[in-house]
């Protein structure tokens, strides 16, 4: 059953993981035999059953752990998303005012349409990061005003967006961190209209039970 | 799934899943075994030998070996511990006279209605001892002496017996740095 599970694996390595985004090892006669070892006493356990013990206990553990972690209590709310419309340079500004690097841009209904962030803005200004345009200016580049200020979100913005549901737990949300490169991605109610924006930040602290507890 | 491949699951099964046993314990755990068992069953013979020789009773049981095994040899066990030890033994030897008193007719079916339902209601009371199958079985295949005293039989040797045991398992089973005695009492 092991090596099944391990063949399958590596079979379809980029399907969403379903069932193990919490890495479980896989434990060798040899690994449990020298851990028997260091116990002074005679143990009255089989390696196998001491195996099963421990995958049930380890799915056990996990879903005490993270039982409660979800997008919905995870995510930032009172965020305002962008109308498609919006210009560069209004977009821009709501970065900066809102202090996050990714936006959802919705439609009149809340609905989200697609997901903004700070590069796909930088890209249409030309630069692929912060520094590059700021050499550019250094440089004396005066085109900057030229490339494309007014450009509507909508023209920017990348769609479909990845986005996970208020309920999402552990795994779907690492599976739709893994599907985009953002930093942040729209979390949505039930009738896809967004309620948050869940930061990779926020997750990842919330994953670091050792120093949360 | 085929007739086949049913036959071959069962068979498979026989060939085990695990590249032997435990590894063998050190040669301290080996000698604080033998220096437990050697007093648990030295004091129960003991006392057996200079309170009890020549009275209707007795206190030596052959279960009692087995008991020494599991309480010495594994005390980390589950089914060494206190509750296992004393509730095992007393509600298979209950089980024994009872067999033995109402089946005597059919040794056989006494013999196998003792040890089969001391199991079960170890199982179910959650004190499975080994030793307590013994315990019932030879309630019933037991000597004259034996069957003559009755229910007695389930306090002395079956309770007073494994308390003793219990003492020494106490006592011995807690000098060793390695070793720790019980897991749990109840």
């Amino acid at each position: 059953m092991a090596s099944m599970t391990t063949n399958s694996t590596t079979a379809t390595e980029d399907a969403a993981p379903d069932a193990d985004a919490v890495p479980e090892l896989e434990l060798a006669d040899a690994d449990i035999l020298d851990a028997m070892r260091h116990i002074p006493g005679y143990l009255d356990i089989t390696t196998a059953d001491f195996r099963i013990i421990y995958h049930l206990a380890h799915a056990h553990a996990v879903a005490r752990l993270f039982h409660g972690l979800t997008a919905g209590r995870l995510m930032r709310t009172g965020i305002t998303g962008l109308p498609p419309a919006t210009p560069l340079g209004a977009a821009a500004r709501s970065f900066v005012e809102q202090g996050v690097k990714t936006l959802p841009v919705i439609d009149p209904d809340g609905r989200v349409l697609g997901v903004l962030t700070e590069t796909d803005v930088l890209r249409q200004l030309g630069a692929a990061s912060f520094l590059e345009l700021l050499l550019q200016l250094l440089d004396g580049d005066g085109t900057l005003g030229d490339r494309g200020q007014d450009t509507a979100t909508s023209a920017m913005m990348t769609t479909p967006a990845v986005t996970v549901t208020e309920h999402a737990g552990l795994r779907e949300i690492m599976t739709a961190f893994r599907r985009h490169a953002g930093r942040g991605m729209p979390v949505v109610d039930a009738q896809g209209r967004c309620s948050g924006l869940l930061l990779r930040k926020d997750f990842l602290t919330a994953c670091h039970l050792d120093e949360s507890q | 799934m085929s007739l086949a491949s049913v036959v071959a699951d069962y068979l498979r099964k026989m060939g085990g899943t695990t590249p032997g046993g435990p590894p063998r314990v050190g040669r301290e755990e080996v000698i604080w075994s033998w220096i437990g068992a050697f007093i648990g069953i030295g004091a129960v013979g003991w006392l057996d030998q200079h309170f009890l020789t020549g009275t209707d009773l007795t206190l030596m049981l052959g279960s009692l070996g087995a008991s020494a095994v599991l309480l010495f040899g594994t005390p980390r066990s589950p089914l060494a511990q206190p509750r296992n030890l004393i509730g095992g033994h007393a509600l298979s030897a209950l089980v024994g006279v009872a067999s033995w008193q109402l089946l005597q007719a059919e040794p056989w079916l006494a013999q196998a209605v003792a040890v089969a339902t001391a199991i079960a209601l170890m199982h179910l009371t959650r004190t499975l001892h080994p030793p307590g199958g013994a315990t019932a079985l030879i309630a019933v295949i037991g000597s004259a002496q034996i069957h003559a005293l009755g229910f007695l039989y389930v306090l002395i040797p079956a309770t007073l017996g494994p308390l003793i045991l219990l003492v020494v398992a106490l006592v011995v089973n807690n000098i060793p740095r390695t070793r720790r005695y019980p897991e749990f009492w109840y």
